[in-house]
């Protein structure tokens, strides 16, 4: 246990040196921020680009329109950031062997790797989290009457297919020596989950639900029991990318 | 104009914190990029200018590939 606490440290402290943990924080505060920012606007928005004379009919924005924007900003920018961000988390280790001294003298690669996934982990927590609290402020306060129906649901099966990515971004990132072998791995996992999504019979399992159905989890039309078999295939994918991460890294040459 | 100044006043107490946080990205960066003597890539005034003019991702694509080794 003392090896992997003080090397989750060790990599806190990377993210920290490299402005990692800096640039998550304010990016997603602007994400936070912007998703009810953009909900108010949007009346105005769409008033200055219509030519004169033009009348559309926009009704007045509500919260759910501030959700709207907080998933889509979040699956979207959020998601696709964090991969970019978290894509080179062992190239650089593979690269300047920095993990041989420490693999020598003693430390487990079973430690490194967990490490590795706690430390992303934590930093996407925070984040996102912080991104929520942010919006639901600004929400709750321009629309204060505003109701919604599972939020904390909707919002949690975002981050769970955020934990997901970072699973399989790990298992690319332990697998492949360099930065896009990693990328490439979770956008093919990524446009997999698409694909699947075709079939209406396997949408029910497919864990793309969990980013993509959230608007209707808010509004109601979905619950815990449509969305726990797509839970149950995230936990699997984590679970499967882990070990296999585990398996693959003690067989690798650094 | 009355009613967009009132209007502006609304909106202050989010359009303050994002502007100040976009504020704090760029001066960081910028504290960095004088205090470090090379970028790694192109030339410190290539980055003085996307730091200052491309808003929110100048200052991160700054940190993320033109920053030089400490």
């Amino acid at each position: 246990m003392k090896p992997f606490i003080a090397f989750t440290k060790k990599e806190m402290l990377e993210y920290s040196r490299s402005y990692k943990i800096f640039i998550f924080l304010i990016l997603f505060a602007i994400l936070g921020m912007l998703s009810p920012l953009s909900a108010v606007f949007m009346d105005d928005i769409l008033e200055n680009f219509m030519p004169k004379g033009v009348k559309i009919e926009i009704t007045d924005p509500t919260n759910l329109d501030s959700w709207m924007q907080f998933f889509k900003n979040g699956t979207q920018t959020g998601l696709m950031i964090m991969v970019i961000l978290f894509s080179g988390m062992m190239a650089k280790e593979y690269e300047k062997s920095t993990l041989i001294n420490m693999v020598t003298k003693g430390l487990s690669r079973k430690t490194v790797v967990l490490s590795k996934f706690t430390a992303a982990l934590i930093l996407w927590t925070v984040s996102y989290w912080l991104c929520f609290l942010i919006t639901l402020a600004y929400t709750k306060y321009y629309f204060p009457d505003g109701k919604t129906a599972n939020l904390g649901l909707a919002v949690f099966s975002l981050y769970v297919f955020g934990i997901m990515l970072i699973a399989v971004l790990l298992l690319g990132a332990v697998t492949f020596k360099n930065v896009y072998g990693p990328l490439l791995l979770t956008g093919g996992f990524t446009l997999i989950l698409f694909l699947v999504n075709i079939f209406p019979k396997a949408a029910e399992w497919n864990p793309l639900q969990l980013a993509n159905s959230n608007m209707r989890v808010v509004q109601g039309i979905l619950k815990l029991s449509d969305l726990k078999y797509s839970l149950l295939t995230a936990a699997i994918v984590v679970a499967v990318s882990l070990v296999s991460s585990l398996k693959i890294f003690d067989r690798k040459g650094l | 104009m009355f009613r967009m100044l009132k209007d502006s006043m609304e909106y202050l107490p989010i359009i303050l914190p994002l502007l100040t946080l976009q504020l704090v990205l760029m001066i960081t960066a910028l504290i960095h990029l004088f205090k470090h003597p090379n970028v790694r890539r192109g030339n410190k005034v290539v980055w003085v200018i996307v730091v200052v003019f491309v808003n929110i991702f100048g200052p991160i694509l700054y940190f993320l590939i033109g920053r030089g080794e400490d």
